[in-house]
């Protein structure tokens, strides 16, 4: 196992490495010069110069900046590692992610490491309550049309599953939004608190949760349908088996026979997006922060793409790589624990 | 033979059918009611039929599926849609994608534009329309307005007519962008609607707004002698009354007419009207069209095709103009010799100016948004101009002693006020969105570039996805090993945030909608083979195993082709079932990625990037409309084609139907 373990996280450095340089590549083709900006910034400040002297001085200044910024190569190799850190700019100091520098964001004039976590903080709060709230929700739900499939309830629960499935979550949003906040008028539409009121303790507290409710609920149904969806086909595959026909046969309780033998082999296929649905908690639901204008980590991205502000973008998606590899390195174990026939093979 | 009794409109009936369509029907129909049990044995020729009880393998997921009623309306809708944006969009001659209309913006669902009420239409005096709604007045002075009353998100509703106007008698009406105004025939001015920009009353923070022109206390006072009003007349947020003597009145949004305080006060004028950006006057002269401004309105043309222009004081010759009628950029003049010119830029989309029988001369002009409608001495009509709505296209009309024009519409009237005909638009069956442009047909059209974007980016999944898969599955190996990496790398890619910043790239590139809408299609692609792949290997893992393969390969087949010829067809039926419901999520990421602003970008429509406005709350409310049916019809075509994938695994699954 521990072999294993091994094994999957050098291959899961490797990997990413390489996404994480072809991202870096990828944004080297982004028309943001910082040097070339900065030193025509400086230039402007200085007066009383003749057109030739303003000539060298640029490009002296523009390779000063260069070399601060590290930009003063083509070769994007030697880029790429000097955003690593592993590569010394032109004065000889390292200076990137593996020194702790995850680089400035021009748009919020702070270095990212402040930025991001209270971003990350509010994504992972209302994803957590959520995370919790859906598969509380959809998997009895999922176990219960599994268990009584075609009966009335299950055609029910089924055909609005189907709907919701096949909605994009934005246009729930909007459903909720128009009901919610236009018609009944009970949630504010947008931001985190109400804004120019500076509450203080519990009234705050009140004030947050306010504003945050609707964002969860709508977050919870966005995602209720698919799930309910993937439980109850796991669910029935996991009935079909001939173990729980012998279960039966050996005369075990109905409860028994599913919540013990039935779903302990439905979760197998589960696993995933069980798993993988806590990891999004953190990276945040981009289409939701944006309609409701919560400050989560999708938001920030989206903001981030739309101002090109390179650091942070860079930094994010540093960040969502992470969680995509290190989510996948988790699933693979924990496929292991619910499934003693993978510990084996391993 | 069933020798029961047979009432007698059963033997009719059968007799009937005998005699159309055939004794083979009349025995289908009439004499096949017996069934047959399922363990009865049919003969032919002697033998035993089983050529009912053996199908092939097609046959039975055709039967299976067809048992599936919901599966078959599926099949039917999603047919019916693909129809309707594929085929729809070649009958929209008129349609193009950055259409635009201030006039018209944010209208509810309607088909009441042109829906004169039955009281008026029997002796119409005057009817007066602008923008969405439209204002009658009867013989008697009584007022009508019909079309759309509510004016935007402000609540009010132009069709609440006030008392005072309800129980006077009523002489002149116009109808503006958002108001209308009426004055009394004992000289008492009215109005209503929007008073935003002081379109009916001098309130004081309209006095003290220097932008804004405040109604003329002359108008106001009732000291107006109706008997030499010469005509009323409404633009976009402003007003003009003209009197005989060639007193001109006139209020109202300043910035919406810039050129405006170059008539107040004139007492020369002839004639009068608004075009979308200035006032346009006749002075005492009649030999131009004045402006205040030099060399707006120069040049005039009598052909609307072709680009020849002749110099005003050429064309006119000594003659003098009697009327000027403006739409939103164009000017229409009327000379005394009843022949008529145009000046100014026109739509490209438009009906030529008629060529007049010997005798005939135009004796009224009136103007629409685009449109000009004329009357002859003969008492025909004649319509040209633009004809983005089809409201140039007159029909034949004859007696018409009055005509009048607004927005998209004509009416023709006799001399006791009868409404001849009418034409031009009706309404719009979904609404209008925030440009003006009608939904319904920006819903087929963007129906066209989802339905394609998503399918395009399924075929480039498939394609790359069952090729890598194929590959993987029959090489094995460290060739699929290391193609399964490749895959893992793929689907490790976070797909919204790469999405944000390949399209936030290529915005950066110049490129044409149509290169950009290519690269959605690829970039939605690309990163969403690994599915397939992973189905395809799981699949060719199993095949690869079975008697068929290892015949094959005992016979000397070649690799490649036992993947393509002996594997391949056996796992089409799982590619199906996942290229359907592949194709539904592929048509959800772009939707979700153009409402996001990163997908399709206007002015190319799609289902995404339409419903973007109603992210805003207060718009999601009041224009409703704007979302409720482009969501609706996105929602059908996911559920039908969900419906479809679903239907399609569950009938191809051996196991799931034997235990159904």
């Amino acid at each position: 196992m521990a072999r294993y373990i091994a094994k999957r996280l050098v291959y899961m450095v490797l990997v990413f490495f390489l996404l994480t340089f072809i991202l870096f590549v990828l944004y080297q083709m982004m028309p943001a010069n910082r040097a070339y900006t900065d030193a025509k910034n400086e230039i402007m400040t200085m007066k009383r110069l003749s057109e030739e002297e303003k000539a060298t001085k640029f490009d002296e200044l523009y390779l000063k900046y260069q070399r601060l910024y590290g930009t003063d190569t083509d070769n994007k190799l030697v880029l790429y590692l000097r955003w690593l850190g592993l590569y010394p700019f032109y004065d000889g100091h390292y200076s990137g992610i593996f020194q702790g520098d995850f680089g400035f964001s021009y748009d919020y004039n702070a270095p990212v490491v402040q930025i991001v976590p209270i971003h990350m903080r509010n994504s992972f709060i209302i994803g957590l309550i959520t995370e919790i709230a859906v598969l509380g929700i959809t998997i009895p739900l999922g176990i219960k049309c599994a268990v009584k499939k075609n009966s009335r309830f299950d055609r029910f629960t089924q055909f609005f599953t189907l709907i919701g499935f096949s909605t994009p979550s934005f246009i729930i949003y909007i459903v909720f939004i128009v009901f919610f906040c236009s018609i009944l008028g009970w949630f504010p539409v947008s931001g985190m608190k109400t804004p120019g009121a500076n509450y203080t303790g519990f009234k705050n507290v009140l004030d947050v949760l306010h504003h945050v409710t609707l964002p969860t609920i709508c977050l919870t149904f966005g995602s209720l349908a698919s799930i309910t969806r993937i439980t109850r086909a796991s669910m029935i595959d996991a009935l079909n088996l001939d173990c729980i026909r012998t279960a039966r046969a050996k005369g075990l309780t109905e409860k028994v026979v599913i919540y013990s033998h039935a779903w302990r082999n439905a979760l197998i296929p589960m696993v995933s997006i069980i798993v993988g649905g806590f990891f999004g908690t953190i990276s945040g639901a981009m289409i939701l922060e944006q309609m409701f204008g919560f400050k989560g980590m999708g938001l920030l991205f989206l903001n981030a793409t739309r101002t090109a502000d390179y650091d942070m973008i860079m930094f994010l998606e540093v960040i969502y790589t992470f969680l995509g590899l290190f989510s996948n390195l988790v699933i693979d174990l924990c496929y292991g624990i619910v499934d003693p026939r993978v510990r084996i093979s391993k | 033979m069933n020798k029961k009794k047979e009432n007698i409109f059963h033997i009719i009936a059968r007799w009937f059918v005998r005699c159309f369509l055939g004794p083979k029907f009349e025995e289908k129909w009439f004499y096949s009611k017996k069934k047959e049990g399922p363990g009865e044995i049919k003969f032919k020729d002697g033998v035993p039929d089983d050529s009912e009880l053996i199908v092939s393998p097609g046959r039975q997921i055709f039967n299976r599926f067809m048992e599936r009623k919901f599966a078959v309306f599926s099949v039917i809708v999603v047919f019916v849609m693909f129809c309707i944006v594929f085929i729809a969009p070649h009958f929209m001659t008129k349609y193009y994608d950055a259409f635009t209309e201030t006039t018209q913006k944010d209208l509810p669902p309607t088909l009441s534009l042109m829906k004169v009420p039955g009281d008026l239409a029997g002796n119409i005096k005057m009817i007066d329309s602008y923008s969405s709604f439209s204002v009658g007045l009867s013989n008697d002075g009584k007022v009508y307005v019909w079309g759309v009353g509510n004016i935007g998100a402000t609540g009010i509703n132009i069709k609440n007519i006030p008392d005072a106007v309800k129980n006077a008698r009523i002489a002149y009406v116009a109808a503006g962008q958002d108001h209308i105004i009426a004055i009394g025939e004992d000289g008492t001015f009215y109005g209503w609607g929007s008073n935003r920009f002081g379109q009916y009353e001098a309130t004081d923070t309209v006095r003290s707004n220097p932008n804004l022109e405040p109604v003329p206390d002359a108008v106001v006072n009732g000291t107006l002698d109706v008997s030499h009003i010469k005509k009323v007349t409404c633009g976009y947020q402003a007003s003009a009354i003209l009197m005989d003597d060639g007193t001109l009145y006139i209020w109202g949004n300043k910035q919406a007419y810039a050129n405006m305080d170059k008539f107040i006060g004139r007492t020369n004028i002839v004639d009068v009207d608004f075009t979308l950006n200035y006032v346009v006057g006749l002075d005492a002269k009649q030999n131009s069209v004045y402006t205040g401004t030099k060399g707006l309105y120069a040049k005039v043309r009598t052909q609307l095709a072709g680009s020849k222009t002749e110099k005003m004081a050429d064309f006119l010759d000594g003659r003098k103009i009697n009327e000027v009628r403006a739409c939103s950029t164009s000017v229409c003049l009327l000379l005394d010799d009843g022949s008529i010119a145009i000046t100014g830029d026109l739509p490209s989309d438009v009906v030529e100016i008629p060529t007049l029988a010997e005798g005939e001369y135009f004796i009224d002009i009136e103007a629409g948004t685009y449109h000009y409608s004329g009357l002859t001495n003969l008492g025909h009509v004649y319509s040209f101009g633009g004809d983005h709505y089809r409201q140039a296209e007159a029909p034949k009309v004859n007696g018409a002693k009055k005509i009048f024009a607004g927005s998209f519409q004509s009416y023709a009237v006799d001399e006791n006020g009868k409404l001849l005909n009418k034409w031009g638009l009706k309404g719009y069956l979904f609404g209008t969105d925030d440009r003006g442009a009608n939904i319904l047909e920006r819903v087929v059209a963007g129906g066209r570039i989802t339905m394609t974007v998503g399918a395009i980016a399924v075929i480039i999944e498939i394609i790359i996805g069952v090729s890598i898969g194929l590959a993987a599955g029959f090489s094995g190996g460290a060739v699929d090993i290391f193609l399964m990496r490749v895959a893992e790398v793929f689907s490790s890619i976070p797909l919204y945030p790469f999405m944000l910043i390949l399209s936030s790239l290529l915005a950066q590139v110049s490129m044409t909608t149509d290169q950009r809408l290519y690269m959605i299609m690829v970039i939605l692609g690309v990163l969403g083979w690994p599915g397939f792949a992973y189905i395809t290997r799981a699949q060719v893992l199993v095949a690869r195993e079975s008697e068929y393969v290892t015949a094959a390969q005992a016979m000397g087949v070649k690799p490649s082709r036992i993947a393509f010829k002996h594997i391949l067809p056996n796992i089409v039926s799982v590619i199906l079932v996942n290229m359907t419901l592949s194709f539904a999520a592929s048509m959800q990421t772009e939707t979700s990625l153009s409402f996001l602003g990163f997908g399709v970008n206007y002015p190319q429509p799609s289902w995404g990037n339409m419903l973007s406005r109603a992210s805003n709350a207060v718009a999601a409310i009041n224009f409703w409309w704007q979302w409720l049916f482009t969501s609706a019809i996105l929602i059908m075509t996911t559920v039908c084609i969900n419906t479809i994938g679903d239907t399609l695994r569950d009938v191809m699954d051996p196991k799931s139907s034997n235990d159904k």
